[in-house]
């Protein structure tokens, strides 16, 4: 069995005359659970639609489960999950019709116990039309329908968009649910870090169309470190240190945040640079993150002005 | 089985217009057609194709309607309505409700599921319509109501609306498919599908009718089959 | 099945067929617009240029008497002009009077119309569409497909409060099919007759033309009928078909009649029997003139330019009017040979002449009578010229395709179309319109073309995925010029950017630059990119 689930090599589209994807090389292995993170606009649901062939690349290419993402036969696609970013689902529906639907297309490996366990741990009756559902219960449904077929490759778009911590919660342990069972793989993306931080065990960064990461979880966490040193004096105008992302001066103070610079070379540069004092900042992941993805001369929303 | 239950999808999805469709043809073209049979406000008056003895007559006075001519519009109204409507509902309204994703995203060809909308409509034109029609007309052929059968050439004009309305329900399919703006060629499916409907009432051979109606309905298909296949959803 | 590979060689053509149709209509409907507005225009200007006119001179009535007279004839062969006096505006003037002259322009009488001295021979008349008759373009107009569905004849056999008996009319099988009301079928009416079922029927042939009316003894129309070679009569309370003529060589062209129905005395139409015969004349493709009598049943032939006949109890007379002016060829067709006929027609006089014969039972004729008259030269209608201007403005953005289908198909073919498109025909009438809107001048709708081309040469060139679609869209926007042009727009609009290697502008449909083959331009790493592959 081939250990990579998910392939994209040079994966490129182009709305108008701009990229949305750039060059997007990626390997997802078999049973790893990856987050897919960007900002706004950075091209992840495009990249996810191109990868299950719901898009023309412009150029390169993608594959899943071995199969070219152009050409998705049924057969593959029976062996793959779908979570559509809104959980967009047919409003004139029942529970019950929606389930009866997505059975006749996974007629053996339809798990109904599992249907219908979670249907009865989410509270949702099968004659309840989607239409008259929350965007939370919705969500239920959507996941629900695309676990109980016991997908290989689970690819959901932004998941937990819109719900609130509580039905976070109760998506994510399905998701671990599924997790529990061996060899499956997940992508799936989000604007929630906190999420990500919590199940996955990979991460997968996109910055207008560009891929900025692609490293395990923990990989990224150490990398990304934000060092405050302090001054009695002046601030040193030049800052030279290798793996400096951004550099904010305050008065007295200077603010570091590095990329792959371990404690020795930190700690030689503050030395250097005469800083009286030196601190190492908790980030968390969104802190990091937004630290990763800020470009170089960003500015605030907000600017107040001190009274 | 996955065909089947496409079909049922797109088929109950539609239910509701082809239901709309059918009781509107039944209420209105039935009703009218009965105040034909009951001499109330007739549409054919025998007695205008009489002259005093040993006087000349204006030849058209000899040219009648069938009493089925008060139902024809709705026929025509209801063929095209419902064609318009279900192209809409089954390749515009996704375009809304985002649905597409979901539905593309199955272990199935592309072909199957467009197979699937073209049949759910096609068979509800055919019974929401077609069967009305049939019903209509088997009533205005009874001895009893309108003193002798209808010419056999209206029930084939009546077949031809609804074949019209596939036409319409076609050319939405295709506008609705189309990325373009609506300004430029967005509409041009349904434009086409005017078109066809315009020149096939100017025919008085039902066989070129019929030849248009089918390089229209082929030229649009393979437009359809295309899009469908290569469209970014 | 794989979709694409099915529909991919179809949808194409099928696609720039769809979009360059409508965009063709479009322009066309615009082309014909800016005409009719033009031309509008232009005749209004005329229309208001023409009015102050002075008064018309002695001889200028004299003329008009002449032009607006009808020309009588008397059974002796003398000729007078009848003329109706009206008022300055055109109007016809109460009480309806009349001015009688000879062929010398001597006044004879004046008087109240319906108490004229002179009774004139009158003529065996075609009868008139929509009126007296009913031919094969309103048959085709009653089978439309419009939504309250085609017509059929149908006569009504009774009397007005009781109808017995329906007769429909098959246009597929060419005869009569007969109802009992609420009852059930009583048989068909075909060529040789009634007959009880449709196995014995013979067809009544192709329908070209049919006029009705009701006999002295019944209230239920009788028909008559006329194929493209036979004329019947057919009295449906009757059933019976009586065949009044068959032509043996060529179709019937047009049929007219005189005395033939009886009709009762003060009715439209009525001719006194007593002073005529029942006269039936089938003109037929060949020119003869096929003259069917009663009273006695007679027949002939006469042969001969187109003549108008009537039978009196002593005798057959035929005549003949004529101008020296040739046939007016279509504008459409030939424009050039159209402005020379112009030339000739309003710039000299035209001198007319009618001609009254006897005809004799073996069909010689013999003159008995001539008047001719001399017309001024007409004024020129400008509206006419503005026509042709505005084709020719406007024909500069029509395809150039127009321009060589019609100098290939040739000026017979296009004759034909317009002379279909006369008799109604939708077909030929939407074939016409390269006719109409075809460029009158070849240099200017070529150089059109050409840069119409050259904007997609510069416009294509980054963008091309094929050389043959390239090629393709070259000669397709050079032969359908502002078509082809809205056409190419509408389904090449793929972006293009700026090659990073060349400089130069290429389309995103290719790979590598169609110019220097570089890729696409890829993303600058970052060194602080955190992109390892390692496993999870």
């Amino acid at each position: 069995m081939n250990d990579t689930v998910l392939q994209a090599k040079g994966l490129t589209k182009y709305y108008g005359n701009s990229p949305a994807v750039d060059h997007l090389d990626l390997e997802i292995p078999r049973g790893c659970i990856c987050g897919f993170v960007g900002r706004n606009g950075a091209g992840k649901t495009t990249a996810i639609k191109l990868m299950l062939g719901l898009l023309e690349p412009t150029a390169g290419s993608s594959s899943l489960l071995g199969c070219d993402s152009s050409a998705l036969t049924p057969a593959i696609r029976q062996r793959i999950g779908y979570v559509a970013e809104g959980h967009r689902l047919f409003r004139w529906m029942t529970i019950g019709g929606l389930e009866r639907f997505q059975r006749a297309f996974f007629p053996k490996q339809w798990d109904d116990k599992l249907f219908g366990d979670m249907m009865e741990y989410f509270d949702l009756p099968k004659r309840k039309k989607i239409k008259h559902l929350s965007n939370g219960q919705r969500a239920q449904v959507s996941l629900a329908l695309a676990l109980a077929p016991n997908p290989e490759l689970l690819i959901m778009d932004d998941p937990t968009l819109g719900l609130d911590a509580a039905i976070r919660r109760q998506f994510l342990e399905g998701m671990i649910e599924l997790i529990m069972r061996q060899g499956r793989t997940i992508l799936f993306s989000s604007h929630i870090l906190g999420d990500v931080e919590r199940v996955s065990d990979r991460i997968v960064v996109i910055d207008k169309g560009v891929l900025r990461a692609n490293c395990s979880l923990e990989q990224f966490q150490r990398a990304i470190r934000k060092v405050v040193l302090g001054f009695s004096g002046d601030v040193p105008g030049q800052v030279d240190i290798e793996g400096l992302l951004h550099c904010k001066r305050g008065d007295k103070q200077l603010e570091l945040t590095l990329v792959g610079a371990d404690d020795e070379k930190v700690a030689a540069f503050a030395k250097s640079i005469r800083a009286e004092t030196y601190n190492v900042v908790t980030m968390s992941l969104e802190d990091q993150f937004i630290e990763f993805t800020a470009p170089a001369n960003h500015k605030r929303l907000f600017q107040w002005e001190e009274r | 089985m996955r065909f089947a239950a496409l079909f049922g999808k797109e088929f109950r999805e539609c239910l509701p217009w082809m239901l709309l469709a059918a009781i509107v043809l039944f209420a209105f073209g039935g009703f009218t057609l009965r105040m034909q049979a009951h001499d109330i406000n007739p549409i054919r008056e025998w007695s205008r194709g009489y002259s005093t003895p040993g006087t000349t007559m204006q030849a058209s006075r000899l040219t009648f309607n069938s009493p089925l001519a008060v139902v024809g519009p709705w026929v025509f109204g209801s063929a095209i309505g419902l064609g318009l409507i279900l192209g809409a509902c089954q390749f515009w309204i996704p375009n809304f409700t985002r649905t597409w994703p979901f539905l593309l995203h199955r272990s199935v060809h592309r072909s199957t599921v467009l197979a699937a909308k073209l049949t759910a409509a096609t068979v509800g034109l055919i019974l929401a319509v077609g069967g009305i029609w049939v019903g209509l007309f088997w009533y205005a052929c009874r001895p009893d109501v309108f003193g002798m059968p209808q010419p056999a050439r209206i029930f084939i004009e009546g077949w031809i609306f609804i074949t019209l309305g596939l036409v319409a329900y076609l050319g939405t399919a295709v506008s609705g498919l189309s990325e373009a703006r609506w300004y430029t060629t967005k509409i041009f499916g349904i434009a086409l599908a005017a078109i066809v409907i315009f020149v096939t009432a100017m025919q008085w051979s039902l066989v070129w009718a019929l030849a248009v109606i089918a390089f229209s309905i082929a030229l649009l298909l393979s437009q359809l089959f295309d899009t469908f296949a290569t469209k970014e959803f | 099945m794989e979709l694409k590979n099915v529909s991919k060689y179809i949808a194409g053509p099928g696609r720039v067929f769809t979009t360059a149709l409508i965009i063709l209509i479009a322009v066309s409907v615009v082309q014909a617009f800016a005409m009719a507005a033009i031309e509008t225009f232009v005749y209004a200007e005329h229309r208001t240029a023409t009015k102050g006119k002075p008064p018309r001179t002695e001889e200028e009535k004299r003329i008009g008497r002449i032009r607006q007279a009808s020309k009588q004839f008397l059974p002796d062969g003398t000729i007078h002009l009848v003329y109706e006096p009206r008022s300055k505006d055109g109007r016809i003037i109460e009480p309806r009077t009349e001015q009688i002259y000879d062929a010398n322009d001597h006044l004879l009488w004046e008087g109240p119309k319906d108490q004229r001295p002179y009774e004139y021979l009158s003529w065996a008349e075609q009868l008139r569409r929509y009126t007296d008759a009913f031919d094969v373009m309103q048959i085709k107009q009653m089978q439309m497909l419009t939504p309250v569905f085609s017509r059929s004849i149908e006569v009504p056999i009774g009397s007005i409060n009781n109808t017995e008996q329906i007769w429909r009319y098959r246009p597929g099988d060419e005869c009569f099919e007969g109802y009992a009301v609420g009852g059930g079928r009583i048989g068909f009416i075909g060529a040789e007759g009634f007959v009880d079922s449709k196995s014995k029927v013979k067809p009544l042939g192709e329908f070209r033309f049919f006029t009705a009316w009701c006999p002295g003894d019944s209230s239920s129309p009788t028909l008559l009928w006329q194929t493209g070679r036979r004329v019947y009569q057919i009295n449906f309370e009757k059933r019976q078909t009586e065949l009044l003529f068959e032509s043996a060589d060529s179709d019937i062209e047009t049929i007219s009649l005189h005395a033939w129905r009886d009709l009762k005395p003060g009715t439209n139409d009525y001719i006194d029997s007593k002073k005529y015969r029942p006269l039936l004349v089938c003109i037929t493709q060949d020119g003869v003139h096929h003259l069917i009598l009663r009273e006695p049943d007679q027949r002939l032939s006469v042969a001969g330019p187109r003549s108008s006949f009537t039978a009196t109890r002593q005798a057959i007379f035929a005549y003949r009017s004529w101008a020296d002016v040739f046939s007016v060829p279509s504008m459409a067709v030939s424009p050039q040979l159209y402005e020379e006929w112009l030339e000739q027609y309003y710039n000299k006089p035209q001198k007319k002449w009618m001609e009254l014969y006897r005809v004799a039972d073996d069909g010689a004729v013999q003159l008995l009578n001539r008047y001719d008259w001399t017309m001024p030269a007409p004024d020129r209608p400008l509206h006419m010229e503005s026509l042709l201007a505005t084709q020719r403005l406007v024909g500069h953005f029509s395809p150039l395709l127009y321009s060589l289908l019609f100098h290939a198909l040739g000026t017979e073919f296009w004759s034909y179309v317009q002379q279909s498109t006369n008799r109604g025909s939708f077909f030929y009438a939407m074939l016409a319109f390269p006719m109409w809107l075809r460029s009158l001048n070849g240099l200017t709708n070529w150089a059109i073309s050409a840069l119409m081309m050259g904007f997609v040469f510069w416009h294509g060139l980054p963008r091309r995925t094929s050389r043959a679609q390239f090629a393709f869209w070259l000669v397709f926007v050079g032969l359908l010029n502002a078509t082809g042009l809205l056409t190419y727009l509408a389904l090449n609009h793929t972006a293009v950017i700026k090659c990073p290697a060349c400089g130069r502008r290429r389309g995103l449909a290719q790979n590598d630059c169609i110019h220097c083959r570089a890729p696409l331009p890829t993303p600058k790493p970052r060194e602080l990119d955190l992109v390892f592959k390692s496993c999870c």
